[in-house]
This record gives structure tokens, sequence and C-alpha cells, in this order.
């Protein structure tokens, strides 16, 4: 084939690095992969078994003899190292289509977020049939990937690209996290069994303060659910440890995967990145507008719903700040009246959270015949921020309307599944706030992705 | 005793061959053909590969056959409604539909200098126009005149009546419906060009100068409308770089899912074409997944290899889009053997799309299709056999193979038909 690489690669491997030799090899055998692909497809077809079986033997032959030939030049670099359980935990975790591509490529050249040079996810679709971890791990372009789905939409073979994308960057968080717990908070067995020890700490936390006694009232017999759960004493010691705990957690999974980013970047020849601190500023200020959700084509609206959804989440971190400081600082206690601008700033924030959620399941039921429903990781996510947002509204206005029976629990479930999302945040899809942005700042510092127009 | 051994629907390279080796061998053999013209899709070619030769030297043979050999007989414009009974005594029910022309027409074209109306030509795609009344296609069998009559303003014009010297015009014609008794049936009913506007990310209904690979067959053939030279829809500007965007709906769970296995081959065979046509300056670039050019073919292909002026690059044509300014097109793919997404500026882009079984729109009555619309004769009724395209995706040396195959099919059949 006269523009094959494959046979240039010979050549070039000799003047090259050991590191690029490495590359090609890949190449040479990923081609001898894809005649081999093509055979099954020609048999597949019904049309053509003997003529393209027979095309596509002669085609894998070939193409494995020049990998063999290649292979000499590679002897000094890293050997791959396929890791087959890697693989299988991939189609586990969603991507079970993964071996039907046949590598068109049409996914990188529909994707809209990926940068042109070695653009994903074709590459990343080729790493993965092969087990090649750490090529996947350490690479920023697992989390480059925004979930559009124009992948999966125009995918010829139905291998859901961007559905292998995302089971890849689960196994990220696992692999930069604690792996038991991220695999337990993969499925719907694990996640009850580790909502039972927020759920535990909350009650012994109850019991503690006495309140499953009589039902607990203010200075005027209204609803005060710091008489039923102590602000100093429970709630802010528990949830600050926990929160601060995931926060530790998160920057350690952080740290490691920007030095493995580092590592294999500099090992395929990469300047040196720039730092970290130096180049966050713009990632942020991408996110503030959302820029990169809206080069999505196939789901443009996500942009939106996700939008609502993180600036509620802002606003709700601004809320709680706040709150603190009225606490200990100007020595106020909740609840805060209406007129009180911090509930303003609360309750906008719980509607757009309640309203960009709604919204994030409605696309995602509209969108679901052309590019699937989502995983299991996706929905666990979506339904705990659900519980979070209805619980605590359902508790406010429960407040208000003074339906004493009702408030308390609800407020307890509130309290439990802010603490299951803290606690478990690391190993959640929540991660991906943490590793999207760390690996949106690498690709910024390496000059790989200097962001969207 | 049934009338017929066999009835083969549809005329093309299969049909034809179909039927002259059954009747060769002894049998009664009738086509069905619904085009006013035998030949079908292989009439349409510029060349066959990998020869090179025009398709017309294996047709005029099928052609001569036919008219040498009495126990061959065919109609065309006609269609088969239904088909009923068992092998050995099939009734088939036929509908012919009418030419408007009969027998008595030389073809001398005095009707066609008076033809008032204009209609699109399907022969040619669309790329040029026709009269209401007109001949089917230079090297058309048999050579006789056809009249459109969704368009024919009717017995209230027939000029064409009125300069016809020899009477062979009749307006009045009327469809007729015949019952045949025929102890097989072989479906040779062939394939579509698959619809590219379909193919949702190409734009290719959109942008003139993307055009598929029958157009590109069309527009190399010496007969066809543009006398053969390979030029521009949009300006006419001569095509020197030219872009084939492989597996252009094949293999795709969009829209075909198989291969359609002769593309590669064909695509091979047309970048030949516009490599003679300008020798010193055409450039052909193939975009592919995996280049399939089996057995024997391979050299052919070797041998466009050894020609530097065509490039093949591995990675599927996944956008295209148009410089309205210059009506060049611009195709974006993924080099999977370089480095990164192309983007590449051609004069005109071929897409190679695939071939749709005719038997997805025909339905037809008693086979029993695969779920892409092939025809499984194994699945079907004894003495319903199947050849060419409307069985598999085949080329046509492969088809005049399974065309000779089925006759000796029918014939087993006939064989133990009378032995009960």
């Amino acid at each position: 084939m006269a523009e094959d690489t494959v046979d240039n690669s010979q050549a070039d491997a000799a003047d090259e690095s050991a590191e690029a030799a490495t590359e090609e090899s890949a190449e040479a055998t990923e081609a001898a992969a894809v005649a081999t692909e093509g055979t099954e497809e020609g048999a597949a077809a019904g049309g053509v078994e003997g003529e393209a079986a027979e095309g596509g033997e002669e085609g894998a032959g070939e193409e494995a003899g020049e990998a063999v030939a290649a292979a000499p030049a590679a002897v000094e670099a890293e050997p791959l190292r396929p890791d087959i359980s890697f693989v299988r935990d991939i189609v586990n975790s969603g991507g079970s289509d993964l071996k039907k591509c046949y590598q068109c490529a049409t996914c990188s050249v529909v994707c809209n977020v990926t940068p042109d040079d070695h653009p994903f996810p074709r590459k990343e679709m080729q790493y993965a049939q092969w087990g090649l971890k750490d090529k996947l791990m350490g690479s920023p372009d697992i989390w480059l990937c925004h979930q559009c789905s124009d992948c999966i939409a125009q995918c010829p073979r139905d291998a859901k690209p961007g559905t292998v994308m995302q089971a890849i960057a689960k196994m990220t968080i696992s692999n930069y996290s604690v792996a038991g717990i991220a695999k337990a908070a993969g499925n719907l067995g694990g996640t009850l069994l580790l909502a039972i020890i927020p759920t535990i700490i909350i009650i012994i936390a109850l019991a503690a303060q006495g309140s499953f006694g009589e039902i607990p009232r203010g200075h005027d017999g209204e609803i005060v659910y710091s008489e039923f759960m102590a602000t100093s004493k429970a709630i802010d010691p528990m949830f600050s440890f926990f929160f601060l705990f995931s926060g530790l957690l998160f920057f350690l999974g952080a740290r490691k995967y920007w030095r493995d980013m580092v590592r294999n970047h500099e090992a395929s020849g990469g300047a040196k990145p720039g730092s970290f601190l130096s180049n966050i500023g713009p990632t942020l200020s991408e996110f503030l507008t959302h820029k990169r959700f809206r080069e999505c084509d196939e789901t443009e609206d996500r942009a939106n719903a996700h939008l609502l959804v993180f600036y509620s989440f802002v606003g709700l971190f601004l809320t709680t700040a706040w709150a603190v400081v009225y606490f200990y600082i100007v020595g106020w206690h909740s609840p805060f009246p209406f007129t009180n601008p911090i509930k303003w700033l609360g309750n906008i924030s719980a509607a757009a959270g309640i309203i960009g959620i709604t919204m994030v399941l409605i696309y995602r039921f509209n969108h679901a015949e052309r590019v699937g429903i989502g995983s299991y990781f996706d929905w666990s996510l979506i339904i705990t921020i659900y519980i979070i947002m209805v619980t605590g509204i359902g508790a406010e206005v429960l407040r208000v309307a003074d339906v004493a029976a009702l408030a308390y629990p609800v407020y307890a479930i509130h309290l439990i599944s802010v603490l299951f999302l803290f606690m478990y945040m690391p190993f959640s899809k929540m991660a991906h706030m943490v590793y999207r942005m760390v690996a949106l700042v690498f690709a910024r510092a390496t000059g790989r992705d200097t962001g969207v127009a | 005793m049934a009338d017929k051994d066999v009835i083969v629907v549809g005329g093309g390279i299969s049909g034809t061959t179909a039927a002259v080796e059954a009747a060769e061998a002894g049998l009664e053999a009738v086509i069905v053909e619904k085009n006013p013209y035998l030949g079908g899709r292989v009439s349409q070619l510029f060349r066959y590969f990998p020869k090179l030769c025009p398709p017309y030297c294996g047709l005029e043979i099928n052609f001569r056959r036919i008219r040498n050999n009495p126990k061959v007989s065919y109609h065309t414009q006609a269609v088969v409604e239904s088909v009923s009974g068992a092998a050995g005594d099939f009734k088939v029910s036929i509908r012919k539909n009418p030419r408007y022309v009969n027998e008595k027409c030389t073809s001398c074209g005095e009707c066609v200098k008076v033809c008032p109306v204009e209609r699109d030509n399907e022969y040619n795609f669309g790329l040029d126009k026709t009269r209401a009344i007109y001949l089917p296609h230079e090297l058309a069998f048999p050579m006789r005149y056809v009249i459109d009559m969704s368009v024919c303003k009717g017995s209230a014009c027939a000029e064409c009546v009125k300069v016809c010297k020899y009477g062979a015009i009749d307006l009045e014609m009327q469809p007729e419906t015949v019952e045949v008794s025929a102890g097989n049936v072989v479906y040779a009913t062939g394939w579509n060009p698959y619809d590219a506007s379909k193919i949702e990310n190409l734009n290719a209904d959109t942008i003139p100068n993307v055009v598929t690979n029958m157009v590109m067959e069309r527009m190399a053939a010496p007969n066809g409308p543009t006398k053969g030279a390979i030029v521009r829809p949009s300006d006419g500007k001569e095509v020197k770089k030219i872009a084939f965007a492989q597996c252009a709906g094949s293999r795709d769970r969009n829209n075909l899912e198989y291969c359609s296995a002769v593309c590669c081959m064909a695509s091979l065979k047309q970048a030949t074409y516009i490599r003679e046509k300008y020798p010193e300056d055409a450039e052909a670039t193939i975009f592919y997944i995996d280049l399939r050019a089996p057995g024997k073919y391979e050299d052919f292909l070797r041998k466009l290899q050894e020609d530097e002026k065509v490039t093949m690059r591995k990675g599927k044509v996944a956008k295209i889009e148009e410089d309205s300014a210059t009506g060049d097109v611009i195709v974006t793919l993924e080099d999977v053997f370089g480095s990164g997404k192309v983007e590449e500026r051609f004069d005109m882009v071929v897409l190679a799309t695939g071939m749709e079984p005719a038997a997805v729109s025909d339905k037809p009555a008693s086979a029993v299709l695969e779920k892409n619309g092939f025809i499984d004769a194994g699945a079907s009724a004894d003495g319903i056999h199947a050849a060419g395209v409307a069985r598999r995706p085949s080329d046509v040396a492969e088809s005049v193979q399974g065309a000779t195959g089925a006759a000796l099919k029918c014939m087993q059949t006939v064989r133990e038909v009378s032995n009960v």
C-alpha cells in the first residue's frame, strides 16, 4: 500500500528514538489487527466470505510480518504490555461493544472537542482493545472527552466509543483512588452497602443528641433543624471531616494523575509542560461558560443542563460558606428569614439544581435512542443529586409548612445523602470535576489543547 | 407439464446468464425484466474490472445467445405480480406494461425530434434529459424506443405518431397480465445504488461535486451524459484531483450493514479512468478502512499502488464540506497511519456507495429474504432460486458463475419433478 506508513515506519524507526520505535511497531501490529478484523467483518457481512477472508488473512500475514520486522528496532524500548483484565474491566464497565470497532476513525472526525493532532477516541479504542492500561491511565485525552456522544451516533459499528471512553474514565477514577471502594460504587449492590456507612453515622449522631425522643422544637415551637442535629457539635465537624478527607484523596489522586501524564508526555518526546497553577485560570474561565460543552452536536442541550447543576453546586457551596460566617463570626443561627440574602442565594441555587438535574434526566431519555441511556456510573450520581435536591427543598418546604412528622425524617435523608456524596466523591462520577479539570489544565500546559474558540 | 421450465425475474447480467445457460441445456426459459431493456446495471458501467473492457463485450454475447435460441424468450417492462404453487408447477402472474412502441420500430429517431416533452434520464441518474419518447440508451436491447407515459401528453399531442413512417407508435396500448406456469423461479432482481443522501454525516445530496460511483461510471462512459468527459457537475471543470470515499454507507449499521464487495475494486478501476484521461497531472486518492482486493484482483491493486499519482490512505472520510467560492470539496478524516485529523481539498469526491438489493423495494412474492434484503434461496421453497446481487453482493464474474449455478439448480428441479 503506497501510503501505508507501515512501510515507511521501518525506515523511520531506525532514526527515531527507541520510544518512537515502540509507537511504530504498535502501528504495524495495529494494521495486523485491523486486517484480522476485516476478515471477521467479511464473514459477518455474509456477502463476501471467501474473498474478504482471503484478502484479510493475506493482509494480516503481511502486516504482522512487518510488525515482526520492525521489532528489533524496538528492543530497547518498553514492550507493549497488554493487560487482559483491564480489557475485561472496560467491557464490564459499559464498554461491552468495544471489540466491534474496526478502526475506521469516523469517531475522531465527528468529535468536535478533540485536538486534531492524535485525536481521540479512535486511538483509545485501539489501546483499550489491546489492554494498554498505561497509555490510557496517564492520558489527558480520556478526560478531554465531554460525552457529547457524536461518536456514538455516527459509529458505523455501534462500538460506542464515547461509552468506552467513559468506562476508561471510570477506571481512571478507580486507579487514582481506592480501587475497592470505586468498584463498589460502580454497581447497585456495592452502592447500597456504601450507603449504609453515612446512614449509620447520621443515626448515631442523632441518637447521641437524643433526637429520637420527642419532636424537637425551637423557642417559639417552630421546626428548627439545629435542635435536631446540632450545627457546631455534629454537622460541621462531621461534614467538614469527610469533605476535607475527600479533598485530600482528590489531591493525592490528581497529583499522581498529573505525574503520570507528565511521564507519558516526556517519554514520547514532549517538552516539559508548564505548571498547573499557571494554566488553571483560563481553564476555570472556560468552565464558567461551558464553552466546550457547546461544541457537542448530538447532545448540544446538555450544556445548559450541566451549567445549571454546576452553578447550583457553586451557589450551595457559597451559601454554606456564608452560613459559616453568620454562625461563627456574626453569631446568627439558622433558620434565617426569607428576607436575608443568604436565603435568596440558597433557594436560587436549589432551584437551579432541581431544574438542571431534571433537564439532565429529560435529555438523557430524549437522546437514549441514538446514543444510549448512560451507564450505572452516570445514574448513581444523577440519582444522588436528585435525592439531595428533592430532600433539601422538601425539608425547607416542610419546615415552613410545619409538618414536623415529615420534616425531620426528610431532613435526615438529606443529611445522609449529602454525606454520602461527600464521602464517596473521589470514587463516584463526581470525581470528574477534579480529573477533567486536571486533564484540561495539562492539555493547556503542554499546548495539546489551548481552549475552544 | 408447465409452460416453462424457468422464469427468471430480472434481465441483467445474472438473469440473462441464468436463462441462456438453462436454455442451452434444453430447458424452456423466459426472462421478466422491468426496464424497457435488458442488461441491467452492467449496461450502465463504463468498464469491467480487472480487464477494463467495456461491459457490452459480455452483454452482447448474452444477447446473441438469446436471439439465437428459441428456448429463451423475454418480456421487458414486465413485473412478476404473484407466484403460487410449488416446484415443478409455479403459477406466475406477469404484468406487462405497455411500451407504446411496437416491433416495427427501426430506431430511426424521427419521433424524438418532434417530441415536446422532456424528462429526467434515470439511466444517467438524472444528469441529463430525454424526451418523453426515447431510446433507453445507445446500445439498448431490444433496440426500440419507448414512451414514458407519466410525462407524455398522449393523444392530445401525438406528434410522434404523425412522423413515424413505420406505424410503430400506438398510444393506446394497454397493460396486460399473463399467467405462466413454470417449474422454477430464479430471482435475479439485482440491486440499486444505495441512496447517498441517507448517509447522515456526508451531506452528499447538498454538495454538487460529490457524486456516487455509479454517476462516475456514467460520466466516464462515452455514451453517458458528458460523453465520457470527467468534469465537475457544478461548473464543468476538468477533474484533476479526485477522492474516493470508500465504505460510503457500507459496513455501517446506520446504513448498509454489510460489505458491498465491489466498491474497493470499483474505485481502483475508476482511479484508472481519471489517470487515463489526464495521465500527466490527474491525482486520485482513495480513503479506505480496509482495501479489499480478493484473489487475483490483488494484481490490479498492486498495479495502482505503483502509480505515484494514486494515493491510498487509511481513514474513513467522515465529514465533507464544500468551499462555495470555488466549488471544491473538502474532506476530513483521521489518517490512521499518520498523526491526526486531515483536511484535504479535491475537485470532486466520489462516494463508493454500496449495493442495496432491489428485493428491499421489490419485495418478491415467494422468496425468503435475509435481514439485509438479500434472497436466501436455501430458506425459500424448493424451485425458488437466486442469482447475482439478489443473492449477495458480488461482482460481474461471480454473478455470472452464480447464475450458471442457478441454472443447474433449475435442471435438478425439472428432473426431480419428472421422475416423480
